[in-house]
C-alpha cells in the first residue's frame, strides 16, 4: 500500500514538472500552420457535435420559421455579421477564413445536419476556441430569424435569392454616408414592408438618437441592432437619426388587421388605461396635446414589432434610452390579450410623428 | 374626543395618586406591622375587586359606543380603496350616480355621520383615524364598513394600521373636518374640473405635465390627463400633505417628490423622474400647487 502511494506521488510530481515545462517553458507549439496532433481534430469536433446536441433547447421551442420577414431579416444580419467568415450562398470564402484553425466552414456546409433548435443554440452560445462568437445580447428571441435563414440555406437558397434579400438601396444625394448599411433593412425612407423591422420615419429625432446610442452601448438589448449600431460612429448615428426623423410619413398605414373587437379593446386601453395600466397615448400619442420628443410614436408601426417589443417590456428584458424605466413600470401588468389589442390598435392608426 | 381624553386622564390621575399614595403611606407614614387578614383584604379588594369593577365599567361603556361605528350614515358615503401605498377616495353624496374622485386626504362634515365603504386593491390594509374612531381592515375583493361622526373641526392624521409592504409606514393621510356649510362649499369645489394654470410658469408646468406623459397615470379633470393608475390630481394643490402623508406640500417638496419618489417612498409604483431638468420640475410644482 505504501509503495503504491509513493509511486502515485512520484507520478504526480513528474506530471507537475512536465505540465509546467509545457505551460511555462513554451514546449507546446501553438502554431495554427502546424495544426493539431493527429486525431485531435476528430476528438474536438466530436465533442462539439455532442455538446450541441446535449445543450440545445427542445424542438418545441422552435417558432414558425416561415413567418413573414423571418428569412429576410436573418439574411440581412448574416450579411453584416457572419458572411465575413462563412461566406454566403453562391459565393466562395475569401482567403482569411480558409487559413483559420479550425477553418469556419462555408455556410452551406455549416448548416448541414443541424436541426433548427441546434442552430439556435450554436448561434446563441458560440463555440469556445473555434472563433465562433456568442450572440452579443441577453435576449435570444431575435436569433430565430437567423435560424430561419440558415434553415432556408439548408433547403438550397441560391446566390440570386441571397443577393435579392441583401441588396442595399442606392444612396440618395445628400443622404448620410452610412445610410445604405441601415437602408438594407430599414430602406432609405425608414419604411419597410418587413413586419419584424420597425419603421423609423414616424420617430422624432431625439428618440432615434437615444435609441441608437442605447443599441450601440448595449443598454437596449438586441443582438441584431447592437452589432449594427456598434459599426457606425457616434457622429454618423446622430446624422442617421436626423435623416430618418426628416422623412415624410404620409404613405401611412400598412396594417391589415380586420378584428374590429380587438382594435376597439386596444383603443379603450390605449386612451384611458386601467387602474394597473397607464394610458399609452399620454406619452406615445396620437393625441392633441404636447409630447416629449424622446417618447417613441407608435401610430402606424408594424403590429408584429409592437407586439414583440411589448412582450420584451412586460417580461423585463427590453432596456432603452433615458426613460426606459418609465415603460418598464408601465408594461408590467399587461396581459398577452392586452398586448395583442394594443398592437392591433396602434398599427391601424394613421402614421404621424 | 376631548371628553374621552379628559375622562381617561382623570381616571389615570386618580389611580396614579392612589397607588403612589398607598406606597408612601405604608412605607413612610404607617410602618407598623399589619396582620395577614388585613393584608389579604387589601390585596383582594385593591387587586381584584376594584380593577374588575373599573375595567367592567370601561368595557361596558366601550361596548355601548362600538355599535355607533357601524351605524348607518346621514347621507354622504366615502369609498376608500387601499393602494400601494396610498388611498383612492371617492365621495358619494346622497343620490349621486358618479363619485367625486380624490386621493390621500379625507374631508368630513362635523355633526353628521359619514359612512366609509372600505376595500383594497392588492393586499390587506387597515383604515384608522385614531382621533375619530376605531380601525377597520380593508380587504381585496371584499367591502367593509365603518361610520364616523366628528364633533369638532380640525385636522387629524389617519394611518394604515396593517403592515402592507415596504412603505406601510409612509401610507398616511390627513383628515380635515369642516362645518357643514364649509364642507358643502368645499365638496362643490372638489367636484369641479381643475382650474386653468395662472401665470407663465404654471402654464409651462401644465405643458410639461402633458408632454412628459404624467396623464398616463394621473387624472386632472378638465384636461386630457385621464390616467387612473395613480392619485387624481385635479385639486392636489389644496391638500394638506404630499405623497399620502409623507411630506409638507411645499413647492420644493413637490419637485423633490417627482424626481426622487423611490427614495421618499421605497418601492413606490411611480417611477422617479431624476433626469428631469430643475426648471421643468419647478414649473410642474408651480402648476400642481396651483390646482386648488
Amino acid at each position: 500500500m505504501k509503495r503504491v502511494l509513493q509511486t502515485l506521488a512520484a507520478l504526480a510530481v513528474l506530471g507537475l514538472i512536465g505540465g509546467s515545462a509545457v505551460v511555462f517553458g513554451g514546449l507546446y507549439n501553438v502554431s495554427a500552420r502546424v495544426g493539431h496532433f493527429p486525431g485531435v481534430p476528430l476528438i474536438l469536433h466530436t465533442t462539439f457535435i455532442n455538446s450541441v446536441k446535449r445543450h440545445a433547447p427542445p424542438e418545441s421551442a422552435v417558432p414558425d420559421l416561415d413567418g413573414e420577414g423571418m428569412v429576410a431579416l436573418g439574411a440581412k444580419h448574416f450579411d453584416g455579421g457572419c458572411k465575413v467568415c462563412h461566406a454566403a450562398p453562391g459565393q466562395d470564402r475569401w482567403a482569411i477564413p480558409t487559413v483559420m484553425v479550425p477553418a469556419p466552414p462555408h455556410i452551406t456546409d455549416a448548416v448541414q445536419e443541424w436541426q433548427p433548435n441546434e442552430l439556435h443554440w450554436i448561434v446563441d452560445e458560440g463555440v469556445k476556441m473555434s472563433g465562433m462568437p456568442y450572440w452579443p445580447a441577453t435576449r435570444t428571441d431575435d436569433i430565430w430569424p437567423m435560424v430561419a435563414f440558415l434553415d432556408a440555406v439548408q433547403d438550397g437558397m441560391t446566390g440570386q435569392n441571397y443577393a435579392d434579400l441583401t441588396a442595399r438601396p442606392t444612396r440618395p444625394d445628400g443622404a448620410p454616408e452610412a445610410l445604405p448599411y441601415c437602408a438594407m433593412c430599414h430602406d432609405n425612407s425608414g419604411r419597410t414592408d418587413n413586419p419584424l423591422i420597425p419603421r423609423l420615419d414616424i420617430q422624432p429625432q431625439a428618440y432615434l438618437e437615444q435609441t441608437l446610442l442605447a443599441y450601440a452601448d448595449g443598454s437596449r438589448d438586441s443582438g441584431i441592432m447592437h452589432v449594427a449600431a456598434s459599426r457606425v460612429t457616434e457622429s454618423d448615428l446622430m446624422e442617421l437619426a436626423g435623416w430618418f426623423a426628416a422623412q415624410d410619413t404620409t404613405p401611412t398605414t400598412v396594417s391589415n388587421i380586420t378584428d374590429r373587437d380587438l382594435i376597439a379593446r386596444g383603443e379603450a386601453l390605449a386612451a384611458k388605461g386601467t387602474r394597473d395600466v397607464p394610458a399609452c397615448t399620454a406619452c406615445h400619442g396620437p393625441k392633441a396635446g404636447p409630447r416629449a420628443s424622446d417618447f417613441p410614436r407608435l401610430a402606424g408601426q408594424s403590429v408584429t414589432f409592437l407586439s414583440d417589443q411589448l412582450h420584451l417590456w412586460r417580461d423585463g428584458a427590453r432596456g432603452g434610452g433615458t426613460k426606459a424605466n418609465l415603460m418598464t413600470k408601465a408594461a408590467q401588468d399587461l396581459s398577452d390579450g392586452d398586448i395583442a389589442a394594443l398592437s392591433a390598435w396602434f398599427a391601424a392608426q394613421p402614421a404621424s410623428r | 374626543m376631548l371628553i374621552l381624553f379628559a375622562v381617561m386622564l382623570a381616571g389615570a390621575i386618580v389611580l396614579w395618586v392612589a397607588v403612589n399614595g398607598m406606597m408612601l403611606f405604608f412605607n413612610r407614614i404607617s410602618t407598623r406591622h399589619y396582620d395577614e387578614s388585613a393584608a389579604r383584604k387589601l390585596i383582594i379588594g385593591g387587586g381584584i375587586v376594584f380593577p374588575t369593577i373599573v375595567i367592567a365599567a370601561l368595557l361596558a361603556w366601550g361596548l355601548s359606543i362600538m355599535p355607533d361605528q357601524r351605524a348607518p350614515g346621514d347621507g354622504l358615503r366615502i369609498k376608500v380603496i387601499g393602494e400601494q401605498w396610498w388611498w383612492r377616495v371617492e365621495y358619494w353624496p346622497e343620490g349621486a350616480e358618479t363619485p367625486i374622485v380624490a386621493a390621500n386626504e379625507i374631508r368630513l362634515p362635523v355633526g353628521a355621520r359619514t359612512e366609509f365603504n372600505l376595500t383594497s386593491a392588492y393586499v390587506i390594509h387597515s383604515f384608522w383615524i385614531p382621533a375619530l374612531g376605531g380601525k377597520m381592515d380593508m380587504f381585496p375583493g371584499r367591502e367593509t364598513m365603518v361610520s364616523l361622526e366628528p364633533t369638532e373641526t380640525g385636522v387629524y392624521r389617519g394611518q394604515c394600521a396593517e403592515f402592507c409592504g415596504a412603505s406601510h409606514a409612509q401610507m398616511a393621510f390627513e383628515v380635515v373636518t369642516l362645518d357643514t356649510a364649509d364642507f358643502d362649499t368645499w365638496l362643490a369645489a372638489e367636484a369641479a374640473p381643475a382650474m386653468a394654470p395662472e401665470g407663465a410658469k404654471a402654464q409651462r408646468g401644465a405643458q410639461v405635465f402633458l408632454a412628459e406623459g404624467c396623464g398616463a397615470c394621473h387624472a386632472i379633470r378638465g384636461t386630457e390627463a385621464v390616467g387612473e393608475v395613480g392619485p387624481d390630481l385635479t385639486h392636489v394643490g389644496s391638500r394638506e400633505s404630499l405623497g399620502a402623508g409623507v411630506l409638507e406640500p411645499t413647492m420644493a417638496n413637490i419637485a423633490d417628490w417627482i424626481a426622487h419618489t423611490d427614495d421618499l417612498k421605497p418601492e413606490v409604483e411611480m417611477p422617479a423622474y431624476d433626469d428631469m431638468p430643475d426648471d421643468d420640475l419647478m414649473a410642474l410644482a408651480t402648476y400642481l400647487k396651483g390646482l386648488k
